[in-house]
């Protein structure tokens, strides 16, 4: 794997025209270094996937470039983003996106062989991956027999078989619990600071900035000032502590994302 | 190309239902173009049977006719012992020949029915299942399954050319799914049709090592207002006449089997593109080019025809053998160039059937696998 530098500058996505125009990202500059974990973090609506998006060239940018170790990939012919997407990025999703007709190993050994690696070699990187993510048990199983965790195990090593320097991961954590959730992050963590891999991830996590060197706050399409955050106790939004409504109980303070989470929490049992 | 093989075949399996649909839709139309083709072969084999059998090198005829099938041929007797005058002719047999209906109890069949002289060496039943080959005067041979159909047998009454005659011999593989083959002797064909001095056909068996259609010619040029073609030339002809009278109804079926086809694989491959579009956006995003994709589906394609081509020809064979072993009076015979059409047929679905899914593949943007929910 070769280190590269990802940057982002002055980005701006516009979808539509005229008065219907609507600017998912506005004038975003992001660089990203080698083995940095970034996490962008956001309302639903802010921009995150669309930047995401551009980030890994499968969206063009309005305006403003994305490049990679000084190529300019928005500005790439469509016949070569494949080869970037397939040799430089990994893609972790929140849905997994695993093909469901194929076996695990094949899920994992089909992106190999599109970078042009031969069915035993592509089957036995892929053996090899999976195995280091503790699937080797679950080689043939098909992906709907896997657990949550699994499956986003899977992801993983389909992220890394063709050895990128960066992953782009959405919501790496939303759809595990807890536990698998946490066993994610130590694997991203893992990838980026054992392995040398930059590592973009898009999530609504909280936990994941205990693993993110820089946390940057997207709204309205540009990145606001890092403000500080906490987490409903209700519903478990991730709310600004400035401009939400609070309430304090047991000498704690609590921050809550509307009124109506906020009357719960106060007529709820006392906390333990 | 492996990846390509393995989407491809998994994509087609992972939905049971939709392969058998694709696969049985495939296999009936090209059963249905197979099985055509198969008729047309076997009636057109069945057909030249007689001539194929007779015993005849050269077939001699009035001149401009070149087949058996609805003609009309009368020769002079005389030209009997002029065409058994020609060099390489060691032996004739002069035949009455007439299309027409015979009848035994309330059954009735269209036969040809064929006169024979009583020393006749050639023209006979090559086959009897019963009784003699040669009929005498007031007797006749007819097919055993005729025979079996009107109740009647050796002793038995029918009536050839509106004359009461005597069964004395069954003869065995001479009916077809047109007609069948009657016997009867020279004399009472002549008394029914009034054609003394009169015979249809020569029939020439030439010297060994003499070419058929060398001694065809030398009749042609010694004996005036003949036509003479060897048994083969004789067939062939026999047969383009099938094909002709058959083309049109042959073409029409292809065509039907062809749209039935191209319509079933179409379809199928279309419903498992859209069923897959989500996962074809995963592979781009991942770094798929569109032609990996565009040969996913065409191998589905492939495999869909490949499938369906060898189940029609299983199939069609195992009709063939249930004719057969039942004893119709039908033959299928699938030869090479019925299933190499077939099969081109098959590649020419399987190439048109995979282009509108390619659209539909061409058009996924790869961004949408991000939009959690997205219909695609």
């Amino acid at each position: 794997m070769t280190t590269c530098t990802l940057e982002a500058r002055d980005v701006t996505k516009r979808y539509g025209d005229g008065e219907a125009a609507v600017v998912a990202v506005r004038g975003v500059s992001l660089r990203v270094e080698p083995g940095e974990i970034v996490l962008i973090m956001g309302p639903s609506g802010s921009g995150k996937t669309t930047l995401l998006s551009m980030l890994g060239a499968l969206l063009r940018p309005t305006a403003g470039t994305v490049s990679l170790d000084g190529t300019v990939l928005s500005e790439l012919s469509e016949g070569r983003l494949p080869d970037i997407r397939l040799h430089r990025f990994g893609f972790i999703f929140q849905d997994f996106n695993l093909l469901s007709a194929l076996t695990v190993w094949e899920n994992v050994a089909i992106v190999a062989e599109l970078a042009g690696l031969r069915g035993r070699a592509a089957r036995e990187r892929a053996t090899a991956i999976l195995t280091e993510l503790g699937l080797g048990a679950r080689l043939d199983f098909l992906p709907d027999r896997l657990s949550g965790g699994e499956k986003q195990r899977v992801a993983i090593a389909r992220a890394l078989v063709n050895d990128p320097a960066l992953i782009l991961a959405d919501e790496p954590t939303a759809n595990l619990d807890s536990a698998i959730g946490h066993e994610i992050m130590r694997l991203l963590r893992g990838i980026a600071k054992e392995q040398g891999r930059s590592v973009v991830i898009v999530s609504h996590d909280q936990r994941i900035r205990d693993i993110a060197d820089r946390v940057l706050w997207l709204e309205d399409g540009a990145f606001q000032d890092e403000i500080a955050l906490a987490v409903d106790p209700v519903c478990g939004m991730s709310v600004e502590r400035e401009r939400a409504a609070s309430a304090t109980r047991d000498g704690a303070l609590f921050y809550f994302c509307s009124r109506g989470c906020r009357a719960e929490f106060l007529n709820g049992p006392p906390s333990a | 190309m492996a990846a390509t093989w393995v989407m491809a075949r998994r994509s087609l399996t992972a939905n049971w239902l939709r392969l058998l649909a694709s696969v049985g839709g495939v296999a009936l139309a090209l059963s249905l173009v197979l099985a055509l083709d198969a008729i047309v072969a076997g009636v057109s084999s069945q057909l030249t049977s007689y001539i194929d059998r007779a015993g005849a090198d050269v077939w001699v005829a009035q001149a401009g006719v070149r087949n058996l099938h609805m003609v009309a041929s009368w020769l002079p007797a005389s030209d009997t012992a002029d065409v058994a005058g020609v060099k390489g002719v060691v032996a004739v047999t002069p035949i009455l020949y007439v299309t027409d209906a015979i009848s035994a109890n309330d059954q009735r069949a269209i036969a040809y029915v064929i006169g024979l002289p009583g020393d006749a060496t050639m023209g006979l039943p090559w086959e009897i299942a019963e009784g003699k080959a040669i009929p005498g005067p007031g007797e006749a041979v007819v097919g055993r399954d005729f025979a079996r159909q009107a109740g009647v047998g050796i002793g038995g009454r029918v009536t050839i050319l509106g004359r009461d005659l005597r069964i004395v011999g069954l003869s065995e593989g001479t009916g077809n799914l047109l007609n069948g083959i009657a016997f009867i002797s020279a004399n009472d064909f002549e008394a029914a049709r009034g054609s003394a001095g009169l015979v249809s056909f020569v029939l020439v068996r030439t010297a060994p090592g003499t070419s058929p259609d060398a001694v065809a010619s030398a009749i042609e040029r010694t004996v005036p207002g003949v036509s003479a073609l060897s048994r083969g030339a004789f067939a062939a002809e026999e047969r383009r006449l099938v094909m002709q009278m058959a083309g049109d109804v042959i073409a029409t079926m292809n065509g039907v089997g062809f749209v039935v086809g191209l319509a079933v694989v179409a379809l199928t491959v279309y419903v498992a593109t859209l069923a897959r579009r989500r996962e074809y956006g995963v592979l781009k995003a991942l770094g798929a080019r569109a032609r990996f994709l565009y040969a996913v589906v065409l191998a589905q394609a492939v495999l869909s025809v490949l499938l369906g081509f060898a189940t029609a020809v299983v199939f069609t064979s195992a009709v063939a053998a249930v004719v057969h072993a039942v004893g119709l009076p039908l033959a299928l015979v699938i030869d090479v160039s019925s299933l190499l059409k077939v099969a081109a047929f098959g590649a020419v679905i399987a190439a048109i059937a995979s282009i509108l899914p390619i659209r539909q593949v061409a058009g996924i943007d790869p961004a949408v696998v991000f939009r959690r929910g997205a219909v695609l």
